[in-house]
């Protein structure tokens, strides 16, 4: 019997950090010994970057706009410990469908029974922001990935981005869509963001499955083009990483998440906001930034 | 779940508008949107129009921009490009209309910026947005139409006087369009007019292009054309008129009336022509006095119609012919303003009959109709049954009529079952068409 291909898919705000965790956890993954696939959905096409010393590699759909038919092989480039990655791409800004791009780059490979043929352990699609169109929900729905992880801040507008691919994921659980495996925790740096995400997981029915505080390493790695585990891979946040993939490699069991309504999210935040004015005043001091 | 339209009895935007441009010639539809569009579109309009046919730049051989998946993603935007720049090339013709289908809308192609880079061609190019979720095809005329009013008709400040255009007559969903306005035309300048149809016997780019210089617009409709006309009434500063669309004598010299009250036209003028085209009218129709009463040719009928035809086809009936229209449903979706206006023209007929009306969109719904406003046989012992009938409709009505053994004339889109070139059901002439037609089918079998 041919082997369970395990495929997760990571949304989240744009610039909270997705493809920097995507790549780490890659690179992470793949010195447990396993064949990793990381597949760029956003037509940015930076996703892979830091696995490719800060090269871009060509894209599905530049390659599609050039030939009538694309052999997926032609589009697989080897990054980081052998990570096999690709980069669905897209338009220009302001022309055409992002959406459709990546229905199309994901259907050409599924099609083409890639995944498959490279005998992969673990794909992971890292998709752009919060699931504005059916495009963007491809990876999560049936057949394409299992689990889905959403990298959150404690900033209410990335909170407000993970409770509606929430939404997108309750409203495809129904038809064999993927679940919500939980949150990864971005940018920890005060005491007060563990205990909004912690809060929030709560409300919506999920965890989170890692904290990963705000480090410096990380964006010293990224100067250089590679993934902290790469550039640095002594330090403590190449440690939080491999737990991350240790963890993320065991996950089993994904859940259907329960997004709240936009009233109740708003009156959640306004809480939260009552709160923060506390520790402006001083009553309550910032733990995380000794890390 | 918001409700399904069960046999849907137009097309989309984008086929109204080419139903409308195969009626002028030498305006060249290109069309920007996927393969099936153009050709769907055509295998719609020409069998329900009675078989309009493509023309030179139609059916096969209409210019698409047949987007592929590639376009999509990326835009469409060149490929447009090359498309009428080929098109302007290949295709021979005085005017082009870029006309868009739902998916380049979607994706957001910026049309208007493509044609505006053909602003130094030598023929105009014209762009209009007609994806299918704009609205059908009665949009499609109204869209194609404005387009051409602001971007082709000739501004004329000083109006000919005494010179009119005629809107409201939809090529194709009127699959008598091009009699109608022949006819109509015809009446109208026996006023003294100049009647410019825009389409039809004699029009053409010219008279598009000339429609700017008439100092009032006829829309021969409660519904459509109604948008052209405003936009006229905006960049040409024309005055528009609305008249239901006439069947018959009595509504015909209404619709003179109305017409030559707006123009200041003299009423002896207007009651002469009236009674010249009268005595033509019924010396046809006093024929048919003897095989009428000897044979009883009154009938029950239904009418199953667009919202031009059933006002008018059911009043003649009721009116003129002395049948029993009882039941009458209106095939278009309108909203209320409009339901409200559309049933005024049910009122106070002359017969004292008062049609039941509804409004609906789907075939299914006429046999629903029925039985309601007539009640069932229950094995009585007298039963005053709906028969003997005839039912005015669309070639969907064919089953309706099967399952109770009425006779059936397709008026009304689509019309798949019979050829239809310049007859008429408008004004005296097309009166006495519809009154062959509708006897016809009494005597067919004698």
């Amino acid at each position: 019997m041919a082997k369970k291909i395990k495929q997760i898919a990571i949304y989240g705000k744009g610039g909270i950090g997705k493809s920097t965790t995507t790549s780490n956890l890659s690179a992470a993954l793949s010195e447990l010994g396993l064949k990793v696939m990381q597949f760029g959905c956003d037509p940015k096409s930076d996703s892979t970057n830091t696995l490719r010393d800060g090269r871009y590699i060509p894209t599905v759909l530049d390659t599609l706009r050039e030939k009538s038919t694309v052999k997926a092989q032609d589009v697989i480039f080897e990054g980081y410990n052998g990570i096999y990655c690709v980069e669905a791409g897209g338009p220009s800004p302001g022309v055409g469908c992002a959406g459709r791009g990546i229905i199309t780059a994901v259907e050409l490979f599924k099609q083409q029974k890639v995944f498959e043929a490279l005998d992969l352990d673990i794909v992971i699609y890292d998709v752009l922001g919060d699931v504005v169109c059916g495009g963007f929900a491809v990876p999560i729905r049936e057949g394409i990935a299992e689990h889905v992880f959403t990298v959150s801040s404690s900033d209410f507008m990335s909170i407000y981005a993970s409770n509606n691919l929430f939404k997108g994921i309750q409203k495809y659980s129904n038809s064999g869509g993927a679940l919500l495996g939980g949150v990864i925790a971005n940018s920890m740096g005060t005491p007060y963001s563990r205990e909004i995400i912690d809060d929030f997981v709560a409300k919506t029915q999920t965890q989170v499955i890692e904290y990963i505080p705000r480090s410096v390493t990380v964006t010293q790695s990224e100067l250089q083009g590679k993934t902290t585990i790469e550039a640095a891979p002594t330090s403590a946040q190449a440690n939080i990483y491999r737990s991350l993939a240790r963890k993320i490699a065991e996950h089993t069991e994904s859940k259907t998440p329960s997004p709240l309504e936009i009233s109740e999210l708003r009156a959640w935040a306004a809480k939260w906001g009552d709160y923060l004015l506390e520790v402006e005043q001083g009553k309550v001091t910032s733990q995380g930034q000794a890390i | 779940m918001s409700k399904f339209i069960d046999r849907p009895r137009y097309t989309c935007a984008l086929g109204g508008a080419l139903a409308t441009l195969r009626a002028i010639p030498r305006a060249i539809p290109i069309v920007h949107a996927s393969a099936g569009c153009g050709h769907n579109l055509h295998n719609a309009n020409n069998p329900g129009g009675g078989y309009v046919g493509g023309g030179y730049c139609g059916g096969l051989s209409l210019p698409s921009s047949n987007v592929v998946e590639r376009d999509i993603v990326f835009g469409g935007e060149d490929r447009l490009r090359e498309q009428i720049t080929t098109s302007l090339e290949v295709m021979d013709g005085d005017v082009y209309l870029v006309l868009t289908g739902c998916m380049v809308e979607m994706i957001g192609d910026d049309l208007d910026a493509v044609v505006t880079e053909f602003l130094g061609a030598e023929k105009p190019v014209i762009a209009v947005h007609t994806p299918s979720f704009r609205g059908n095809s009665f949009t499609g005329y109204e869209l194609v139409l404005s387009a051409l009013a602001k971007k082709y008709v000739a501004k004329q400040a000083v109006k000919e006087p005494l010179s009119v255009n005629v809107l409201g007559i939809v090529p194709v969903q009127d699959v008598f369009w091009e009699g109608n306005l022949k006819e109509l035309k015809r009446l109208l300048e026996r006023l003294g007019l100049r009647v410019n149809t825009l389409f039809g016997e004699g029009e053409g780019l010219e008279s598009i292009r000339k429609a700017g210089a008439a100092s009032l617009n006829i829309v021969v409709s409660d519904i459509y054309g109604l948008e052209t006309a405003r936009v006229f009434e905006q960049v040409h500063d024309i005055p528009y008129i609305t008249t239901g669309f006439p069947i018959g004598a009595d509504e015909t010299a209404d619709f003179l009336r109305t017409v030559a009250q707006a123009l200041s036209i003299d009423p002896s003028v207007t009651e002469a022509v009236i009674a010249s085209e009268k005595s033509v009218y019924y010396g046809y129709l006093e024929r048919l006095a003897d095989i009428y009463n000897d044979i009883d040719l009154q009938r029950y009928a239904v009418v199953v119609a667009d919202a031009n035809y059933a006002p008018g086809a059911a009043k003649f009936l009721s009116d003129e012919l002395g049948w029993l229209p009882e039941l009458v449903v209106i095939t278009d979706p309108v909203d209320e303003n409009q339901k409200e206006t559309l049933l005024k023209r049910f009122d106070g007929y002359e017969s004292g009959l008062t049609p039941a009306v509804f409004f609906d969109t789907d075939a299914s719904a006429v046999r629903k109709y029925l039985s309601k406003i007539w009640p069932a046989n229950r094995n009585d012992r007298y039963y005053d049954s709906f028969s003997p009938a005839v039912i005015l409709g669309s070639v969907f009505e064919r089953e309706l009529a099967a399952e109770f053994g009425y006779p059936l004339l397709t008026v009304s889109y689509p019309v798949t079952n019979r050829i239809v070139l310049n007859r008429a059901y408008a004004g005296f002439s097309g009166a006495l068409s519809l009154t062959e037609d509708l006897l016809g089918l009494l005597v067919a079998g004698r």
